[in-house]
């Protein structure tokens, strides 16, 4: 057992019970501290084991028919977009500067200095591609800090971030989509997701994006914010 | 590493099939509506989908890694609807509607596994097994705890701490906690 300030938040911790600001503080404390890991290491088999508590039921069969729904319909889409993905149709020019929609904590992050290659691709209903015609004037407009990214918008539907020179997200942290719409802060959604190995990430943007300014993509905790923590690695605006 | 690549639904969907009782009854446990527990395992799942499943071998097994992302969802799910007030009121016999048979050596498995876990936490004294409760399943901080019963937030971590402790060790003298964890 410790007995320094940290020996109680242990517990707090595996349960998730600390103040979102003592997490930070605590993890930091946790490199430095053996016996707090040692501690960790052994509470953890508890705390792993509390979700075995609950009743076990079967979840209901039309659960996994939604999910599944879901899950076929995007990887057809992927496996559609297929080559043309990949391929960028043309470069724009941006809006506006990417730190002049940002709070001045992500404006300073030298990360975005190397905003790169604009691409675009609309896809229709059914995934088919309708070509570089259909682009012509209000193409969403994609930047991303590290590698390339490109937002399908499927007509009538959600939209697709595709990237492709994504670093992971580091452990215990992933990748969330977040919603800005004119003069409000980023909403968050549910929309989390990691980098491939190779770089590559592709994740579904939740809802209409009518009326939305910019998506945004940044580094959160594994989980999800409610607030964005870190700069955005992808700044998309929607046609 | 990744479990499952984004143009393969057949290995999404085995995953699914071997964890989604554990995250349904969890989702549940804490959320205690139906229509939320099910968005909670569909959030979950269609997040480790679109992540391709990323794993990470140091925290644990698939299980607890799958689980663990349920249990941010579920906590999510929480906070979001003050479900906190409206949770103690689930959905009625719903339990007993979804309640796993004993069809299949996993679902056995799972339910001997639930016995040895709720024991374990039979052995804690009630206001130890309360504060674990309210955090873990309630999805209470520590400062929400405390205010709730009244009691200093350093007696709610010290009371957490020592629980898990002794639930640790019941486990292990159950001979449980491998299984549980592997």
């Amino acid at each position: 057992m410790t007995d320094h300030e940290f020996t109680d938040d242990v517990g707090a911790y595996l349960l998730q019970a600390l103040a979102p600001d003592e997490v930070a503080p605590f993890e930091a404390h946790l490199e430095t501290c053996a016996e707090c890991r040692r501690e960790l290491a052994l509470l953890r088999v508890a705390a792993d084991a509390l979700p075995n508590a609950a009743v076990q039921m079967t979840p209901p069969p039309d659960l996994k028919d939604r999910i599944m729904a879901v899950v076929n319909s995007e990887a057809e889409l992927l496996q559609a977009a297929g080559a043309r993905a990949d391929e960028p149709i043309r470069p724009r020019e941006r809006k506006r500067r990417f730190a002049g929609l940002l709070p001045a904590a992500w404006s300073a992050r030298p990360g975005l200095a190397l905003a790169a290659t604009l691409m675009i691709l609309v896809l229709g209903g059914t995934g088919a591609l309708l070509g570089r015609s259909a682009l012509d004037g209000n193409d969403p407009q994609v930047t991303a800090a590290l590698g390339e990214a490109k937002l399908i918008q499927r007509k009538g539907g959600h939209s697709t971030l595709v990237a492709t020179g994504l670093r992971p997200p580091g452990p215990g942290r992933v990748y969330q989509v977040w919603l800005k719409r004119p003069g409000q802060d980023p909403k968050p959604t549910n929309a989390l997701f990691g980098a491939r190995r190779d770089g590559s990430a592709s994740v579904d943007v939740p809802g209409s994006l009518q009326g939305v300014e910019t998506v945004l993509v940044t580094s959160e905790p594994e989980g999800g914010s409610q607030k964005p923590t870190t700069a955005p690695v992808i700044e998309a605006h929607p046609a | 590493m990744h479990l499952v690549a984004r143009t393969d639904p057949r290995a999404f969907e085995c995953l699914y099939e071997r964890h989604s009782g554990a995250a349904f009854s969890l989702a549940y446990r804490m959320v205690g509506k139906r229509g939320t527990a099910e968005d909670v395992v569909q959030e979950a799942f269609l997040n480790l989908w679109r992540s391709g499943a990323r794993y990470e071998r140091t925290r644990g097994s698939v299980r607890t890694w799958v689980l663990g992302i349920v249990h941010h969802r579920a906590i999510d799910a929480l906070r979001r609807s003050t479900v906190h007030d409206k949770r103690r009121a689930g959905d009625e016999g719903i339990e007993e509607r979804l309640e796993a048979k004993e069809r299949t050596e996993v679902e056995v498995a799972r339910r001997d596994e639930a016995r040895t876990v709720r024991a374990a936490m039979d052995t804690l004294p009630a206001e130890q097994c309360q504060v674990i409760e309210l955090a873990y399943f309630g999805g209470f901080s520590h400062s929400e705890i405390a205010e709730l019963l009244s009691t200093p937030i350093g007696t709610i971590k010290g009371r957490m701490r020592l629980g898990l402790e002794k639930m640790r060790n019941a486990l292990v003298a159950a001979g449980g906690a491998e299984g549980l964890i592997a």
